[in-house]
């Protein structure tokens, strides 16, 4: 039965659009920053060194990335803390 | 006031040679005097699209190692008044001209022709360079495709490197079809991308194909939607404002409007 009702109603392909987009807009900003993949992980791996000083961070939730803004490129990030680590914080 | 605009995209295939051939034709239809320069030394094909390639003496090699007058090199074309090519070399290359002949060359055809077009070869190297060195603006040819899009990218930062003005955007190959199931990426998701006004949208129509096998550019016709929208777009480069954009939908079919009141089709979605 749902083979006939598909036959005649063929699902909806679609959507591959927004593939098309994000990928657009990642591969954009790294033609114009010209930094390469591993120059961008060693720049990811630093910064959170940083952070990981001040901070616990949970590592599945970071995300750090370049994007094009209306004047320029942004570097955004947004890191989930599982804690502040106050003594090492106040120690440095 | 003359003015010369580069039909540039850096991806090859995109229909540079086509918007070139096209708008040429649709500006001189409105009653300008227009000449299309083949900057493609090496691959010349803005003649066959034109349907001009039996007619060629010389060329613009010639014209620029001053082995003929530019008079001698233009081609006529006998369909529409005011309309003239100036081909490319095909035995030569790119090395052969240089961004400074292109330059004295644009001025000395300004004294004659109130557009000239230059069809700009692919990729970024000399050809390139060449094109845009006499050229007061740049329209960029692209189509809704991550690799063309990317290549847009690229030469609108080029352009603006080389202080060109304002390119403007001509996307071609639109499918409404698969725009309406977004398996397109549609007009404002590229205008998001590449932030450049857009001057026209040329829809994927089997026209294309057969007015380049007559060598007859579809702004010819006056019933094909692609030579409509060359029209178009030629007049926006007049300068004429609020040309409203052609419906680039697919027609209506029965089904079509059956499955959409079942709600099994997508919305619809002017497309332009």
């Amino acid at each position: 039965m749902m083979n006939l009702i598909e036959r005649f109603f063929p699902m909806q392909r679609g959507g591959s659009k927004e593939d098309a987009k994000s990928r657009l807009k990642i591969l954009l900003v790294h033609d114009q920053v010209d930094l390469t993949p591993s120059q961008m992980d060693a720049m990811r791996a630093e910064i959170l060194e940083v952070i990981a000083r001040y901070a616990e961070i949970e590592p599945t939730k970071v995300d750090l990335r370049l994007e094009r803004g209306d004047d320029g490129i942004n570097l955004v990030s947004s890191v989930a803390v599982r804690r502040v680590n106050a003594r090492l914080a106040v120690g440095s | 006031m003359s003015e010369c605009i580069v039909i540039t995209s850096g991806k090859g295939g995109v229909g540079k040679t086509t918007s070139t051939a096209n708008l040429g034709v649709a500006l001189a239809l409105m009653g300008k005097k227009v000449a299309v320069v083949d900057a493609d030394i090496g691959l010349r094909n803005l003649d066959v699209i034109l349907g001009l390639e039996n007619r060629i003496v010389y060329d613009l090699v010639h014209v620029i190692e001053g082995e003929c007058r530019l008079k001698q090199a233009l081609i006529k074309d006998k369909r529409v008044e005011n309309l003239y090519l100036l081909p490319a070399a095909q035995t030569r290359d790119k090395n052969a001209v240089s961004p400074e002949n292109m330059r004295d060359l644009v001025k000395q055809m300004k004294e004659d022709f109130d557009y000239i077009l230059i069809d700009c070869p692919a990729g970024i190297e000399q050809g390139f360079k060449n094109s845009i060195a006499g050229a007061d603006r740049a329209i960029i040819v692209t189509t809704p495709e991550v690799s063309a899009i990317r290549d847009a990218d690229r030469i609108i930062g080029l352009c603006e490197a080389a202080e060109l003005p304002e390119p403007m955007l001509i996307v071609n190959r639109f499918r409404a079809k698969l725009v309406k199931r977004g398996d397109m990426l549609n007009k404002d998701d590229i205008l998001e991308i590449l932030a450049i006004p857009l001057i026209g949208m040329v829809p994927d129509h089997e026209d294309v194909i057969v007015t380049s096998n007559k060598g007859y550019p579809a702004a010819f016709d006056d019933k094909s939607v692609v030579g409509e929208a060359y029209r178009r777009i030629a007049r926006r480069i007049t300068g004429e404002a609020d040309v409203p954009f052609v419906a680039l939908e697919e027609p209506d079919t029965v089904w079509s409007v059956m499955k959409r009141w079942m709600g099994l089709g997508p919305a619809k979605e002017v497309a332009s």
